[in-house]
């Protein structure tokens, strides 16, 4: 009823201006017609019935046509100033009119129909693109519900709440509070006892609860506030929101949403299950390692074996294998620290040389086969970070270092100040990097693909040392000319000072 | 002879690594007992006192530093506890509650051993009264409070003195940032670490050849400081872990 009344209103409405209109072009063609002696003016009535159809509809188009008929008739056909027509043929002229003005309001009405659909058209299909592009990029299934719920929200334009498919009941937006009748609505429709519901949440609201597709679970459970619905008009209200979501089920099919969804979540538990595997394999991995290392050191030890340079070498080799097993070990115990973002410096003052010094004696039997060099510059200002962190992230890059250089090259370990920043470096004179691998080099897992086949490694070096650096507020920048040119990777550690000094009392 | 072997009492409740270490510590001269968890390590002590203990932190009875607590309720022997890396903060509170040194697994046998002839020398100096310790061309008379390099006596401002005493009392092993500031600077400047960067930077220059490469005042980060003797710095030059 309500809505057919606003209807009668909005064309009585249009069919007033219309008549205005009419009215303004009278008044202005009568104007003109006494100077210009226009006859016949009808056709300029076609005007405003042009304007009705497009802008206010067809009934409005065909009250300006009859409107103009009439007015012509009186103002612009003899006998003048009466409805009256006297010669058929100005009779004929007027019945044409009448037919073209109805078929031109018609043609406007539906042209301006037409062009509204498409505009909706249009932007439903930039909304669906939208949709589905984030779909693609939604690195998990969170992110995945999160964009399914507003895109419904958007469709059904109402407030909606996504739960998952599963027993878990994760919600889309967990700050969503729901009363606790739409939680055991939605609670059932998860365990699969019913297909959709109604439920009154209690505060005035109607919820309709229901799978968001009636074919799958997988798009899982949609609560959608309908608010203060009167009881008849329930019925209503649920057909078109169902119309709805049978389309955006349609399309959520269409875009292999469900794919999507199990591949972000297949994603993310193994990521979880890799990482604790790690996690426990390294620690089981370091208790025989760390037998078998120091057994090691005692046969070398041991008369017997010191005797024999056979002997003693082969020691040897277990010994360095043991620790190179145990360095990869703790990359990727690190790692693993890394990626859970379990990096917590723990600051103090160090002098910056400290760092470069322990880091040589830690590897020292790594770098043999190399020269050492360092370029130390003396009272360099004190830095305040995680010394053993840094030293790590040192470490990887002196690693680097001795790994992509030839045996018996130099290896410069420096540490010099710049207006604002400490700066400890290593620098090579090996395999370089291309202008390509300069940007790739602090990527996870990163491997250089001239290496690959020469050299082992696990790709995790660098990216350890950039979180271990960026974690004490520095950074890590390498620099080569080039293939065959050698590295300068350089850590970057902001220096301040102390705020207290120790006192020069009178014993200084 | 066999009644003048020191005795070690080696605590892991890894049977492979009490093996090397029996070895390893047999081969040194050492006799040894095990224990492969607190409470039998504990009894061990008691019964058979022991000139040095080799303590795991990690046994399935009780912790490794309450193990370490009990035993200095009465005893003063030399400790060395086995850690792991990336634990500093509980490297630092094992040797607060009177671990004499450290060793990181996995670790070879030299350095273990080089911690423990330092800290087991430390004790027979308290005993003793040996005065003076030589290390390298450096010579630091404890008791006439003399220090000389290559024989050319250095000077020392007070506070300067105290550290490099303090690290020379502790010869061959670690001596923790908190112990040092605690002892020169007392108590509220536990956490000033710079005040011993900044007079550090300074007996480097009075005694080490090149001060920015230090071969006898080495830094442990986030630990403390080591005052290096000859026997550790051989284990060193031998390669450590």
């Amino acid at each position: 009823m309500a809505i057919r009344f606003e209807r009668i209103q909005r064309e009585l409405r249009g069919s007033a201006i219309a008549l205005l209109m009419v009215a303004a072009t009278t008044l202005v063609v009568y104007a003109l017609a006494a100077s210009l002696e226009i006859r016949r003016g009808s056709a300029v009535y076609l005007l405003p019935v042009l304007l009705a159809g497009w802008h206010l509809g067809l009934i409005p188009a065909l009250v300006a046509a009859v409107a103009g008929v009439l007015l012509s008739g009186y103002f612009f056909f003899s006998p003048y100033y009466s409805f009256f027509v006297a010669r058929p043929n100005e009779f004929v002229t007027l019945l044409l009119f009448m037919v073209v003005a109805g078929v031109t309001s018609h043609l406007a009405n539906s042209m301006k129909q037409q062009t509204e659909l498409a505009r909706k058209r249009e932007k439903e299909m930039s909304d669906l693109y939208a949709f589905s592009r984030r779909l693609a990029v939604a690195p998990s299934a969170a992110d995945i519900h999160r964009a399914i719920e507003e895109h419904l929200a958007n469709l059904v334009q109402r407030k909606v709440v996504l739960f998952g498919a599963g027993p878990r009941r994760e919600t889309a937006s967990e700050a969503a509070p729901l009363s606790g009748r739409v939680h055991a609505a939605i609670a059932e429709i998860q365990e699969g006892r019913t297909a959709s519901t109604i439920v009154d949440d209690g505060a005035g609201d109607i919820w309709l609860v229901r799978r968001v597709s009636e074919k799958t679970a997988d798009f899982g459970v949609i609560a959608i506030d309908l608010g203060s619905v009167p009881a008849e008009k329930i019925e209503e209200v649920r057909q078109r929101v169902d119309e709805v979501l049978a389309d955006a089920a349609a399309t959520l099919e269409r875009l292999d949403v469900a794919r999507v969804l199990n591949d972000a979540k297949m994603r993310s538990e193994t990521e979880l299950l890799r990482e604790a595997l790690i996690g426990s394999v390294s620690h089981e991995l370091r208790t025989p390692l760390a037998s078998i290392l120091g057994a090691a050191t005692v046969l070398s030890q041991s008369p017997e074996v010191a005797r024999d340079e056979r002997l003693n070498s082969l020691a040897g080799v277990v010994r360095d294998e043991s620790e190179r097993l145990n360095n990869d070990i703790q990359n990727l115990l690190d790692a693993t620290r890394v990626s859970r973002q379990q990096i917590t410096p723990r600051a103090e003052w160090i002098e910056p040389q400290d760092i470069v010094n322990s880091a040589v004696e830690r590897r020292r039997r790594y770098l043999a086969a190399h020269q050492v060099l360092l370029d130390l510059e003396t009272n360099l200002p004190l830095i305040y970070v995680d010394a053993v962190l840094v030293e790590q992230a040192f470490v990887q890059i002196v690693d680097n270092a001795a790994k992509y250089s030839p045996a018996g090259s130099p290896i410069i370990l420096s540490a010099k100040r710049n207006a604002s920043h400490v700066v400890l470096s290593v620098r090579d004179v090996g395999a370089g990097l291309t202008a390509e691998e300069g940007t790739q080099i602090y990527e996870r897992f990163f491997r250089g693909k001239r290496h690959v086949a020469t050299t082992s490694g696990s790709g995790l070096g660098l990216w350890i040392a950039q979180a271990f650096v960026s974690a004490n507020g520095g950074k890590i920048e390498a620099e080569s000319a080039g293939i065959g040119q050698g590295t300068t990777v350089a850590i970057h550690l902001p220096f301040a000072t102390p705020t207290n000094q120790p006192e020069v009392g009178p014993d200084e | 002879m066999s009644e003048a072997k020191p005795l070690a009492l080696v605590v892991d409740d890894e049977v492979q690594i009490r093996r090397f270490l029996r070895a390893g510590l047999e081969l040194d001269g050492f006799a040894v007992e095990e224990a492969e968890n607190g409470s039998e390590a504990l009894r061990s002590a008691t019964l058979q006192p022991p000139d040095l203990v080799i303590l795991d932190l990690g046994l399935p009875d009780m912790d490794g530093s309450e193990v370490l607590e009990r035993l200095r309720g009465w005893s003063t022997v030399p400790v060395i506890v086995l850690s792991v890396r990336s634990h500093e903060g509980e490297k630092v509170r094992l040797l607060e509650k009177g671990g004499d040194d450290y060793v990181v697994k996995p670790f070879g046998m030299a350095e273990l051993l080089a911690r423990a002839h330092a800290a087991m020398r430390r004790y027979a100096r308290a005993s003793t009264g040996e005065p003076v310790i030589n290390i390298g061309p450096l010579s630091i008379d404890l008791a006439a409070r003399i220090v000389t390099v290559h024989g050319a006596r250095v000077m020392f401002t007070p506070k300067e003195y105290r550290l490099l005493q303090l690290l020379a009392q502790h010869a061959g092993n670690v001596v923790t940032h908190q112990f040092l500031l605690k002892e020169i600077w007392g108590a509220p400047h536990l956490n000033d670490t710079h005040y011993l960067r900044i007079f550090m930077r300074k007996l480097r220059q009075k005694i080490e050849a090149n001060p920015t490469q230090p071969r006898i005042l080495l830094t442990e980060l986030g630990v403390g400081y080591r005052l290096v003797t000859p026997e550790a710095a051989a284990a060193s030059a031998s390669g450590r872990v």
